[in-house]
């Protein structure tokens, strides 16, 4: 079945508009006419067009100068140029500039049917290769990590080099900034990459669950255990495990996990039989891990196992550059799934957007967009489509004295070291006891939302 | 006072008198709707381009829907003359969607031949195609995938040849609607 295209007619002369109005009104596609390119401007930023036939001359904005915006702004959108004889040459220039075809007026209405059945067949390819691009990249799984700020550039540089080993990592930064994503790029990159990927959110998960969870249980191993299960470290067997909020596995799960990383063998619950079990781990927490070994509330011996390499992801507010380019891959993938219309972030918008302190970094973000997608009636999301965010917190707590400011800025820097006491103290000019002090005495804490 | 589905066949210019018997006799035939051959009007000579030496269709229109006909709710303009529309070089008839007149011309299905006053068995069959496409037109029809459908969009005359007068299943739904 054919595609019905949505057609905007852009012509100074109002007949012309009627003529070409009327014969795709019959031919059964949706039409709307602009007398001016600005008109048609006006009209693509409330309502997308999958074709618009553009006259060459008008006067004003003429057909190349409209034909450049609307390809700058809406490249996906078809511009085919409508030119008289003796005008050859704009239409070469049109085609140079992104027009996808012209008529030369006037034309013989079976020149029309092929340019429409040639610009369908061409979209329709174009959305083929969109598709696949897409489905490539997922195979890939390095879609939904997005940024080109140079932290990210980092890391992207570091997961090709960290994923052929099999050393542990320790994944650290704040909830929502894609830490999982990373773990699973690294689990599709490295010799892995065929076996499972299994997730585990260690917070959510009651201790004596996440035993039987993680070692499984022979039958009758305790009162509810009617069958054999096995655990998440069997079924893994040759993938990567991936423990979300290592921080809060208990003590003395941090013991037998230790012990399963040093010897490669597992015992299910309620069994004596050992088995051999063969993983990557990789860990997150948005916990400092640091002074919880301090306070006495993670083994050390365990964090120096889990932590051979450690990666910081940096939050959403120290990486604020990329917020552009997630505001616009959310409305892609959110505009698809909600089969609407709406491929734009308005410029005042994205500043907007990008003096909020986004607390829950990523993650927040995608869930602004896709509320904003299917709340919004226009094509571009503006400021009033985001009037559900909360004031930045960050802009609101403005330190006002002296004693505030000391905070807020001792603060940030030991967010900006990731809370490297050594470090910290270097950059604030000051010695790591004195740090300590003030932290003590600020009742400091690693952010932890 | 309009009788709905009654369809004014208006002769302009030097028409011979079997094109519009034709015509009617297939709209009553085919669409099932009452059909009136009305009083003859003079040639378009208020519609010629003289550059393009054409006769504009959208001004034909526009003079036939702002003439009362009483009684008429829609009216089929049957010419033997060369129409276009700005941006085309020529058209076989013309109507716009939903409107209250169609046009269909003589001059580009004959296909250079002159003889009107016996004009042929295919010249009729071409014209009285046109004349109920267009009249699909006038009661809301948009062109037609199927391609045998009478609503199916031609563009030459091999392919209107191979249209049938009968209109496929979705469109005699449409169609049936729209005028019962």
């Amino acid at each position: 079945m054919k595609k019905k295209m949505s057609i905007m007619v852009v012509d100074d002369e109002s007949i012309v508009r009627e003529s070409l109005y009327h014969w795709f009104a019959k031919s059964g596609h949706t039409v709307d006419t602009a007398a001016s390119g600005l008109e048609a401007l006006e009209k693509l930023e409330r309502v997308a067009f999958d074709i618009l036939f553009v006259d060459i001359k008008m006067p004003g904005m003429d057909g190349i100068e409209l034909l450049k915006k609307v390809k700058s702004a809406y490249p996906d959108t078809i511009v085919i140029i409508i030119t008289a004889y003796g005008s050859i040459e704009s239409s070469i220039k049109a085609m140079k500039t992104g027009a996808s075809d012209y008529l030369l007026k006037p034309f013989k209405p079976e020149y029309l049917s092929l340019v429409l059945e040639k610009v369908t067949q061409q979209q329709r390819l174009t959305e083929e290769y969109n598709y696949l691009k897409g489905h490539l990249e997922r195979i890939n799984r390095f879609d939904n990590i997005i940024g080109q700020s140079p932290p990210m550039q980092k890391i992207f540089d570091i997961i090709p080099n960290i994923a052929n080993n099999d050393t542990s990592i320790l994944l650290t930064g704040e909830t929502g900034t894609g830490k999982e994503l990373i773990a699973r790029a690294i689990h599709a990159k490295s010799p892995r990459a065929h076996c499972p990927f299994i997730a585990i959110n260690c917070g959510a998960v009651p201790d004596s669950l996440l035993e039987s969870e993680l070692f499984g249980h022979v039958k009758g191993a305790f009162t509810d255990a009617a069958y054999s299960r096995k655990g998440f470290l069997e079924v893994v067997n040759g993938g990567t495990l991936f423990l979300d909020e290592v921080g809060e596995i208990s003590p003395k799960m941090q013991i037998d996990l230790l012990r399963v990383l040093e010897e490669k063998k597992i015992t299910r619950i309620g069994s004596s039989e050992p088995l051999d079990v063969d993983f990557r781990l990789v860990s997150a927490t948005r916990c400092n891990v640091e002074e919880a070994i301090e306070r006495g509330d993670f083994r050390e011996d365990f964090y120096y196992r889990i932590n051979v390499i450690r990666m910081h992801v940096p939050p959403l507010r120290k990486r604020i550059e990329d917020l552009e380019l997630l505001a616009n891959h959310f409305l892609n993938k959110y505009s698809q799934e909600t089969a609407k219309q709406v491929d734009h972030v308005s410029e005042d918008t994205v500043t907007l957007l990008k003096q909020y302190s986004w607390p829950g970094n990523v993650r927040e973000l995608e869930n602004a967009i896709e509320r904003a997608v299917v709340l919004t009636r226009s094509r571009t999301l503006t400021a009033a489509d985001f009037g559900f965010l909360p004031p930045s917190a960050r802009s609101e707590k403005k330190a006002r004295t002296l004693k505030e400011m000391e905070r807020a800025f001792i603060l940030e820097t030991l967010e900006d070291c990731e809370w490297n006491i050594t470090r910290a103290a270097g950059v604030l000019g000051i010695n790591r006891v004195t740090l300590h002090k003030k932290i003590d005495r600020f009742k400091l804490k690693a952010y932890k939302k | 006072m309009i009788r709905p589905g009654l369809v004014g066949i208006v002769p302009i210019g030097d028409i011979p008198v079997l094109v519009p018997k034709v015509i009617a006799a297939h709209i009553s035939g085919y669409l099932d709707l009452e059909t009136s051959i009305l009083e003859p009007m003079r040639s378009p000579t208020y519609a010629l381009d003289e550059q393009r030496l054409q006769f504009n269709a959208g001004t034909i229109l526009h003079k036939l829907e702002s003439m009362p006909f009483e009684g008429v709710d829609k009216i089929v303009g049957v010419l033997n003359i060369d129409l276009f529309v700005p941006v085309f070089t020529h058209v076989f008839g013309e109507a716009r969607q939903r409107g209250r007149a169609a046009l269909v011309s003589l001059f580009r299905l004959a296909n250079g031949r002159s003889e009107m006053a016996q004009p042929p068995p295919a010249l009729l069959e071409r014209t009285a195609k046109v004349a109920l496409h267009e009249l699909g037109h006038l009661y809301g029809l948009a062109h037609c995938e199927n391609e045998p459908c009478l609503m199916h969009f031609s563009d030459n005359l091999e392919e209107l040849d191979r249209l049938t007068f009968g209109l496929c299943r979705y469109c005699t739904r449409y169609f049936t609607d729209e005028t019962t």
